[in-house]
């Protein structure tokens, strides 16, 4: 059987087309994919893969540079440093104290920068123009998944962040090639602080597992060579950049995945993405993200050839995996794990409410599990249903309360439990992030020709927020809430949307 | 269903009748069963509970970021350690003395006093060949159990409750944090986690007697698992025994999400049902890690079925000025832990309770420019319970400068043999199968 045939014209409709935007977004309003249905497939897909016609006019953070002051404060550390060897025991407090101090500042600089840069980030899923630029984005993040707990310099994550975005679409090799010389990459597995006389293999190591090939397809030999190729591609502290520094390339003979020579850093990674392998891998792991895991062994091998076809660009490849039969499986539609950025953007984006401000949601998406800029390790998150534990999903159901209603279970357990004062300064203190009591505009989502009748109500309810009809057994429970409740004002109607996101339903997508 | 009924008052009504006589049978039986009697129904049957009155049960304490050992368990008389550590070493005169070479941190009154009691084992010098020195790498491979050079996807927990605790209550395993570790990592996923029972609720999380919202028994209701033919049989008033009937497939994601929500919505009732019974009976320190064992020993108090508890402690990476934060640590780990002891004391249940301490690594010999240490390798871990053999156990590894690795500890027994004597000793199963090959058991009991 032909795979990856394109979609027939009967089948796109409204359900087809949510899951595209789902998919290769952060889905949207009823309104958005009423719009994207009427395109059509093609002009659908190609509305968002074609993202570079669009113009992104969002401003850089204000501190994303190089630091002017990088070399004086080297330069004064050092001093300290030297300082504090001669000095008395005496001197010695004060200055100790001093180089303290001047720790404490950098790092709450640092902190703060990192909360800007989320804040940033989400920003741009929720408004910006080209979801999936952003998606892709959030993909690369996950799969060369560097944390700043070891990068530790704000500039550095941003600027790997703008490499996912400018080569998100791009060729693979550049790409990896680009992606290994960004600072953040050169800090995260060593590079930079390997040399012809001490070869660091970490990165040798994960750019053959985890990046490009996977477990079973190179050797330990691979990797000890490919070490060897890659010393010399080093960091530059002061200009904060790569440096090329030819007096620790091991200029020697080596060889790597068959193929011999006196091989540089380029030269190993052109020899890693000329695997027939390497296609196969990143495939995979396209479809596992946008489609559904595990893709069947026929599906990989037809991926890989497209992407082939495509000269090892992703546009082509994503191109045809959108328009594809296979894509729009039933057992692909609404089968995903929302992961906890999807679970918040795509929140915010289905109640048409303004994102709150960068530190409750850093706070919510490390409560959730996906703490941005700082994966668990460089396997990156494990994603699908380890998503979903039960602490996690009690705090999913929690902040659905909050974005929707402005209040969380808090304030009522501690009410319950005798201390009304307190839950009072906490409700006011939710009502100030959110800048207002009630943060969802419940006469928008939901106009009176919407709540004529419960059934109608229902059906809005299932449209807006699982794109899709809801199951016989929720229907029956939400029209008892509402026969229940009598009439639909904002407080009920409110009180019902936050029900449907506390639900199983509402966590897949 | 519920709302329409005015018989149905309470929550614990609404439980029994519409998720526990609805439509339970694809779940675990003797999870159903136990929850059943936890919430005062006369049971009808016999099905058996996870872990009874006198099963053991293990508690492991992670301290995170990698402890240095060398001022945990402190060779004071030893030359090598005064030399390497000018700055930051602990003078004979401030140690809690073991014997005549060793001494605790003092911030560890509570754990010498359990060694005097004779109820705390100091296994030393423990590690494993090839020692990594990253947090991250180091730590799975503690909480997988597996050689240095291989990546595990599953934990030495997550394998003990797949091979040992099938078909078992979810509560079988409870974190105390926010995330599971990969040590709970398992092929059927299986333990809760939380990290603070006041979060832990469902909807808004009211408990006991109270009325509850229509909204509150609409989200139970929207979060019951379906069944085919249910609203024939619901509210049938069927024992659990009795239930059955045809569900979806298992396997699906859904069928994950909605087995998981249950999981949460009857885990959490019950922890709040046992929080509101049972109190504690020591007074312990302030901080994270007394909070966690508080909530354990009521737990424990509370006769959850529970197996392994797991808690932490972080703050372990002291590369500068590493004194006053590992005191501090120290005598919240030494405190927290006493006092749980003599909860469990006044509980009647210490002797079924094993707590073991772990860190990813252990610190350099030689302290660094910043009065602090950086990664290093072997180190003690702790083990106190009343039927543990106290005392000293394991060698401890030399510090002569060319006996070290690299300049560190060489390990003088591999945490998997610690692994495999809490398995076969303590928890009575096969440890071969779960830590993936035959370790010799050290003997700890």
């Amino acid at each position: 059987m032909r795979m990856l045939k394109a979609l027939s014209a009967a089948k796109w409709n409204f359900t087809t087309a949510a899951h595209l935007l789902n998919r290769a977004g952060f889905g949207g309003t009823p309104d958005e994919i009423e719009r994207l249905t009427a395109m059509g497939l093609d002009e659908a897909v190609s509305h968002l893969v074609d993202y570079d016609k669009i113009p992104d006019p969002t401003p850089d953070p204000d501190w994303a540079r190089p630091d002017p002051d990088r070399m004086e404060k080297f330069l004064a550390f050092r001093e300290m440093n030297q300082a504090l060897k001669g000095a008395s025991d005496g001197k010695r407090k004060e200055l100790e104290e001093k180089r303290r101090e001047m720790q404490r500042e950098q790092r709450q600089t640092q902190q703060q920068h990192l909360l800007e840069l989320r804040g940033w980030w989400l920003e741009r899923m929720v408004k910006g123009p080209r979801p999936l630029q952003e998606k892709l984005t959030l993909f690369w993040h996950g799969h060369f998944a560097t944390s700043t707990q070891k990068v530790r310099e704000a500039y550095f994550m941003w600027l790997q962040n703008e490499t996912f975005r400018r080569h998100a679409m791009g060729n693979w090799l550049q790409l990896l090639t680009a992606v290994a010389k960004d600072p953040a990459m050169l800090i995260w597995l060593d590079q930079a602080e390997s040399r012809k006389q001490h070869p660091n293999e970490n990165f040798a190591r994960e750019v053959m597992e985890l990046f490009a090939l996977g477990e079973g397809h190179y050797t330990e030999q691979d990797i000890t060579e490919a070490a060897r190729a890659l010393t010399g591609w080093s960091l530059n502290r002061v200009q904060q950049k790569f440096e090329y520094r030819s007096a620790i390339h091991d200029a020697g003979l080596k060889t790597v995945l068959g193929r011999s020579g006196n091989l540089t850093g380029n030269d190993v990674l052109e020899q890693i993405v000329a695997q027939p392998q390497a296609a196969r891998f990143i495939c995979a792991k396209l479809w596992s993200y946008f489609a559904a895991e595990n893709p069947p062994d026929e599906l990989v091998s037809a991926l890989a050839d497209r992407f082939r076809l495509g000269t090892s660009h992703f546009r082509p490849l994503l191109e045809t995996m959108f328009r594809s039969e296979e894509f729009y499986a039933p057992e692909v539609i609404r089968t995903q794990v929302k992961s906890p950025t999807q679970w918040l953007v795509s929140s915010v984006r289905m109640l048409e409410r303004d994102l709150p401000p960068p530190m409750m949601t850093s706070n919510c998406l490390r409560q959730l599990g996906q703490d941005l800029f700082a994966p668990p390790n460089v396997k990156g998150w494990d994603g699908g249903v380890a998503w979903i534990t039960t602490n996690n999903l009690l705090n999913r159901y929690n902040f659905a309360s909050f974005l929707v209603l402005g209040r969380n279970a808090m304030p009522s357990v501690m009410a319950a439990a005798g201390r009304p004062e307190q839950a009072n300064r906490m409700q006011q203190r939710l009502n100030w992030i959110n800048n207002r009591a009630v943060p969802v505009d419940a006469g928008r989502l939901f106009p009176a020709e919407l709540r004529k009748d419960h059934d109608t109500f229902i059906a809005a309810l299932g449209k807006r927020f699982l794109q899709t009809q809801m199951r016989q057994k929720q229907t029956t429970a939400l029209r008892e809430f509402l026969e229940n409740e009598g009439e639909m004002d904002d407080e009920v109607v409110l009180n019902a949307v936050r029900l449907v996101m506390s639900t199983p339903e509402f966590q897949l997508t | 269903m519920s709302s329409s009924n005015p018989g149905l008052k309470t929550r614990r009504e609404f439980l029994r009748t519409t998720v526990l006589g609805g439509a339970l049978s694809w779940t675990v039986p003797a999870f159903v069963a136990r929850t059943f009697a936890e919430f005062d129904v006369p049971a009808t049957n016999d099905t058996q509970v996870a872990t009874g009155k006198d099963s053991p049960i293990l508690v492991i304490l992670q301290m995170a970021g990698g402890n240095d050992g060398l001022n945990t368990v402190v060779p004071y008389a030893n030359d090598h350690y005064r030399r390497a550590r000018a700055r930051i070493g602990l003078r004979p005169e401030a140690v809690l003395k073991l014997n005549d070479e060793l001494g605790l941190h003092p911030g560890l009154k509570g754990l010498r006093e359990l060694f005097g009691e004779g109820n705390l084992a100091i296994i030393q010098g423990v590690g494993y060949p090839n020692p990594n020195r990253s947090h991250f790498r180091s730590t799975d491979i503690w909480q997988t159990a597996s050689d240095a050079n291989k990546f595990e996807k599953h934990g030495w927990v997550g394998r003990y409750f797949d091979n040992s605790c099938r078909g078992q209550d979810p509560t079988v395993g409870i974190v105390i944090s926010r995330q599971m570790p990969l040590a709970f990592a398992s092929n059927n996923p299986k333990g809760i986690c939380l990290d603070n029972p006041e979060n832990y609720r469902f909807g808004s999380g009211d408990t006991g007697d109270v009325l509850i919202e229509p909204s509150e028994e609409s989200l139970r209701e929207l979060n019951r698992p379906e069944m085919e033919g249910e609203s024939a049989e619901a509210n049938s008033g069927a024992s659990v025994g009795a239930v059955s009937g045809t569900m979806r497939p298992h396997g699906s994601v859904l069928d994950y999400v909605e087995r998981t929500a249950l999981d949460a919505q009857v885990s959490s009732e019950q922890i709040h049902e046992i929080t509101r019974k049972v109190t504690n009976q020591a007074s312990y320190p302030g901080g994270q890690l007394a909070n966690s064992l508080r909530l354990v020993a009521r737990m424990i108090g509370g006769s959850m079925p529970t197996r392994i508890y797991y808690v932490s402690q972080g703050g372990y990476d002291t590369h500068t000025n590493q004194v006053p934060t590992q005191a501090r640590l120290l005598q919240e780990l030494g405190d927290s832990v006493k006092a749980f002891v003599e909860d469990l004391k006044a509980q009647g249940n210490f002797d079924r309770v094993m707590l073991m301490t772990f860190s990813e690594f252990g610190r350099r010999v030689a302290e660094n420019a910043n009065a602090g240490t950086d990664h290093g390798a072997a180190a003690p871990m702790f083990i106190a319970g009343s039927k543990v053999k106290a005392g000293l156990l394991g060698t401890y590894p030399s510090l002569a400068p060319d006996e070290l690795l690299n300049g560190d500890l060489k390990y003088t027994v591999d945490f998997r043999s610690v692994y495999a004597a809490v398995l076969e000793g303590w928890l009575k199963t096969a440890s071969a199968s779960v830590l993936g090959r035959k370790f010799e058991p050290l003997q700890i009991l």
